[in-house]
C-alpha cells in the first residue's frame, strides 16, 4: 500500500520521514493500522522556494469588475498601478458569470435619483447605506459607457475587453498568484504576499496601497460559480486589524435537484449570453423564503412562480415588506422597464424551472453587504491604505437583501473606480515602506506551513467536514440559538485542531490549504454575527426570534480581532460611519 | 464526471490559465491540458468556452468524494 521508492531513489525530505518514523509506523503496523493515513506525499523541497519581489504604488488584489475599475481609475489619477490575481483577469471570481448591469440615466429614468435611493432603502428595511446606494447609481452610467468602448458588450467572454484598457495603458497583470497576507508595518499597509499556481515561488508586493477586489466567497457550495471564492481578502484584512461586517446576511440563490453541482446547466445557458443593461426594477429577493418554506414543507420542492398558490398557506418566515410583495404590490409598483416584457404570471424565471434544493451559494452573503467596513464613502478602511471595493467591501449599498437588479456588477465597476482615485490620493500622501526581512521570512513561513507538514488533515476533507457543518438548512439558513452554538463547537474543533494541522503537497494544495483556513474563520464568523443578532430581517432568519426588533437591531455587525487576538464583535447604527 | 475528455488539444494553456478552480494544468510532458484535479471542477464551462478548438468536453454529473473517518 505504501508508495515505492525503487525507481530513482528518495528525496531527501522522504527519507527523513521514513527514518523519523519507523518507530511511529512499528506501532501503528502492530495494531493493524494503515501507516499511510494523513502521510503528506509532497515531491516539493519547500527549502528551495524562490523569491519574487514586485513594487508599485496601489497594488489591485482581484480581476473582477472591481479589480478592473480600481486598476484603470488609480493609473490615471497617476499611480504606478499592479494587478495581482488567483485566476485570470476577467475570468475569475463572480464577475464572468454576471449578466446583467444596471445603468441609472437621469435623462431617461422616471424614478429621480431621491425616490430610487428611497425605495431600495424601504426593500431593504433600513439594512442599506443609503450613500453607497446613490454612488452606484450616480456613477452606473459613467462606468457602463467605458465597460461599452471597450467592447464589453459584444463579448460572452470578458477576457479580451478587460485587456483592452489595461493594455492601453500598460498596466502589469500578475495572474495565479494567491495572496495570502497583508503587511502592514507602523500602522499602515505596506504590502502583500502569497505565491504561484505554477511555479515553487513566494510573491512579496510592496505597494503604498492596497486595494482588495477579492470578491466575496463561500463554503464552496455545488451549483454557484464561487469555488474559488473563499473571502480571502476579508480573512487576511482581518488578521491585520480590519474591521469586517455583514456576516449574518445569506444570498438564498437555488440550485437544481438534477446535477446540483453543475452551475452552467442550472443557470440555463445563461453563461453563453452576452451582458445586458437593466433600469430601475427593485425587488426584495434572494433571502431565504424557500428555504423556509423547504425547512416546513420538506424539500426538494417545486420552484413556484412568485405567488403561487404552493408558496402561500405558510405561515410565518421571513417578513416582506408589502410594496415589494411578489402577489401584487401595494403602493406604487416600479413599471417594466423599457423593451422588456413583464415576468409573465405563472411563469418560472430563467432557468429555473424544476426541482430546486438550497445552499447553492451556501456562506456567501447578498452581494455588497459583506466585507470590510467602510470608514467613509471612499471605500476606505479603518487600516490606513487599505481599501476594498466590490463584493469585498461591506458597503451595504444594496443592503442585506437583492435590491437593485443588476446593481452587482454596476456596484462593483462604480466602487472599483471610486477605491482607485481615493487609493492614488492616498499615495500621494506617503512613502514607500521598508518591510523588513524578519518580517517576510515569518510570512513565508506561515505560507509554505502546510506544504512543510509531515501529516496532518487534507484541505479537501477538512473542508468537506466544514460544509456538512454549515450548510444545512437548519444551521444557516433557518436559524436557532441552540444548533448554532453546536455548530460553533465543531467550528472551533477545525479551528484550534485541524486548521493548524492542513497539510498540501503542491502548490494547487498549498491553496486549498490556505482557502479552507479562510473558509474556518469565515464559518466562525457568521455563527457569532447569527447568533448575536437576536431578530429576523431580510436575509437573516431566526425561527427564534422571528420578528424585526427595530429597537435593538437598527444596527449592522461589526467583527474584529481584539488587542488578546480574540474575534470581537460589535454593533455600528444603520446610517452612521464607524466611530 | 464534470471536465469528461480533452479531445484535440493544442497546448495553448489557455484554459489552465481561466479555469477559476486550478483543475487543468498542461502536462510537462505531452505539453497538452489534462485534468489534473477533478474533484475541484465547478462545471461552470468557462474552460470550453475560451478554448480556442472546442476541445473540451464537459458532463452535468459529479460524483462526491468518498466521506473517510479521519483527514
Amino acid at each position: 500500500m505504501n508508495n515505492s521508492d525503487s525507481n530513482t531513489g528518495m528525496t531527501r525530505r522522504k527519507f527523513i520521514t521514513v527514518a523519523g518514523g519507523v518507530a511511529g509506523l512499528a506501532a501503528l503496523g502492530s495494531m493493524g493500522i494503515y501507516s499511510g493515513w494523513g502521510k503528506n506525499e509532497t515531491e516539493l523541497n519547500t527549502e528551495e522556494m524562490m523569491n519574487e519581489e514586485h513594487s508599485s504604488d496601489v497594488l489591485v488584489i482581484g480581476s473582477g469588475m472591481a479589480g478592473l475599475f480600481a486598476a484603470v481609475k488609480a493609473h490615471d489619477a497617476g499611480s504606478k498601478v499592479i494587478m495581482v490575481s488567483k485566476g485570470r483577469l476577467g475570468s475569475s471570481g463572480q464577475t464572468p458569470f454576471a449578466k446583467g448591469i444596471f445603468a441609472y440615466d437621469s435623462k431617461t429614468s422616471e424614478v429621480n435619483l431621491d425616490e430610487f435611493v428611497a425605495q431600495v432603502s424601504r426593500s431593504a428595511l433600513g439594512t442599506n447605506n443609503p450613500v453607497y446606494t446613490r454612488q452606484m447609481a450616480e456613477h452606473s452610467l459613467a462606468r457602463v459607457n467605458e465597460l461599452k468602448e471597450w467592447g464589453f458588450f459584444d463579448s460572452v467572454l470578458y477576457n479580451k475587453p478587460f485587456c483592452k484598457p489595461m493594455a492601453q495603458r500598460n498596466i502589469p497583470v500578475v495572474e495565479r498568484i494567491m495572496i495570502t497576507n497583508l503587511v502592514k508595518e507602523n500602522g499602515r499597509i505596506a504590502g502583500a504576499a502569497g505565491f504561484s499556481l505554477d511555479e515553487e515561488t513566494i510573491h512579496l508586493f510592496k505597494a503604498k496601497s492596497v486595494i482588495l477586489c477579492t470578491g466575496a466567497g463561500g463554503f464552496k457550495p455545488n451549483g454557484f460559480p464561487i469555488c474559488d471564492l473563499t473571502h480571502d481578502g476579508t480573512i487576511m484584512a482581518y488578521q491585520i486589524g480590519a474591521k469586517v461586517t455583514g456576516k449574518e446576511w445569506n444570498d438564498g440563490h437555488p440550485g437544481k435537484a438534477k446535477n446540483p453541482a453543475a452551475c452552467f446547466d442550472g443557470w440555463g445557458n445563461m453563461f453563453e449570453r452576452k451582458p445586458e443593461l437593466t433600469s430601475v426594477e427593485i425587488h426584495h429577493d434572494l433571502g431565504v423564503d424557500m428555504n423556509y418554506l423547504a425547512y416546513m414543507k420538506g424539500n426538494p420542492f417545486k420552484m413556484g412562480p412568485p405567488g403561487s398558490e404552493e408558496n402561500i398557506n405558510i405561515s410565518g418566515g421571513p417578513c416582506r415588506p408589502a410594496e415589494f410583495s411578489r402577489n401584487g404590490h401595494a403602493g406604487e409598483p416600479p413599471k417594466p422597464p423599457k423593451g422588456k416584457r413583464p415576468p409573465k404570471k405563472g411563469g418560472t424565471p430563467p432557468g429555473m424551472g424544476g426541482n430546486s434544493v438550497g445552499g447553492s451559494s451556501a456562506g456567501m452573503a447578498i452581494h455588497k453587504s459583506e466585507g470590510l467596513v467602510p470608514i467613509n464613502d471612499k471605500c476606505e478602511s479603518n487600516i490606513p491604505g487599505l481599501y476594498a471595493a466590490g463584493d469585498a467591501l461591506g458597503s451595504y449599498m444594496a443592503g442585506a437583501i437583492y435590491t437593485q437588479v443588476g446593481s452587482s456588477l454596476a456596484g462593483s465597476a462604480v466602487q472599483g473606480g471610486i477605491a482607485g482615485e481615493a487609493a492614488a490620493e492616498y499615495c500621494k500622501t506617503v512613502e514607500m515602506q521598508t518591510i523588513l526581512p524578519v518580517k517576510m521570512n515569518e510570512i513565508q513561513e506561515e505560507i509554505l506551513a502546510p506544504l512543510k507538514r509531515e501529516s496532518g488533515y487534507s484541505p479537501a476533507w477538512v473542508t468537506q467536514t466544514l460544509q456538512g457543518i454549515m450548510i444545512p438548512n437548519f444551521i444557516l439558513y433557518i436559524k436557532k440559538e441552540k444548533l448554532m452554538q453546536a455548530a460553533l463547537a465543531y467550528i472551533e474543533e477545525l479551528r484550534d485542531h485541524h486548521m493548524p494541522m492542513l497539510r498540501a503537497a503542491d502548490m494547487h494544495e498549498l491553496r486549498l490549504a490556505h482557502e479552507t483556513r479562510n473558509m474556518i474563520i469565515s464559518a466562525e464568523m457568521k455563527l457569532k454575527a447569527s447568533i448575536m443578532r437576536k431578530e429576523s430581517r431580510c436575509s437573516h432568519y431566526r425561527l427564534d426570534y422571528p420578528e424585526m426588533d427595530n429597537e435593538n437591531w437598527q444596527a449592522w455587525i461589526n467583527i474584529f480581532k481584539g488587542d488578546d487576538g480574540e474575534m470581537k464583535l460589535e454593533k455600528q447604527a444603520f446610517g452612521s460611519w464607524p466611530v | 464526471m464534470s471536465i469528461e475528455k480533452i479531445n484535440g488539444c493544442i497546448g495553448c494553456g489557455t484554459c489552465v490559465k481561466t479555469c477559476p478552480t486550478d483543475v487543468i494544468r498542461l502536462d510537462p510532458k505531452s505539453g497538452k491540458a489534462i485534468i489534473k484535479y477533478p474533484a475541484d471542477c465547478q462545471i461552470c464551462h468557462l474552460c470550453r468556452m475560451y478554448c480556442p478548438v472546442d476541445a473540451i468536453t464537459i458532463s452535468p454529473e459529479k460524483s462526491i468524494r468518498v466521506i473517510v473517518s479521519w483527514g
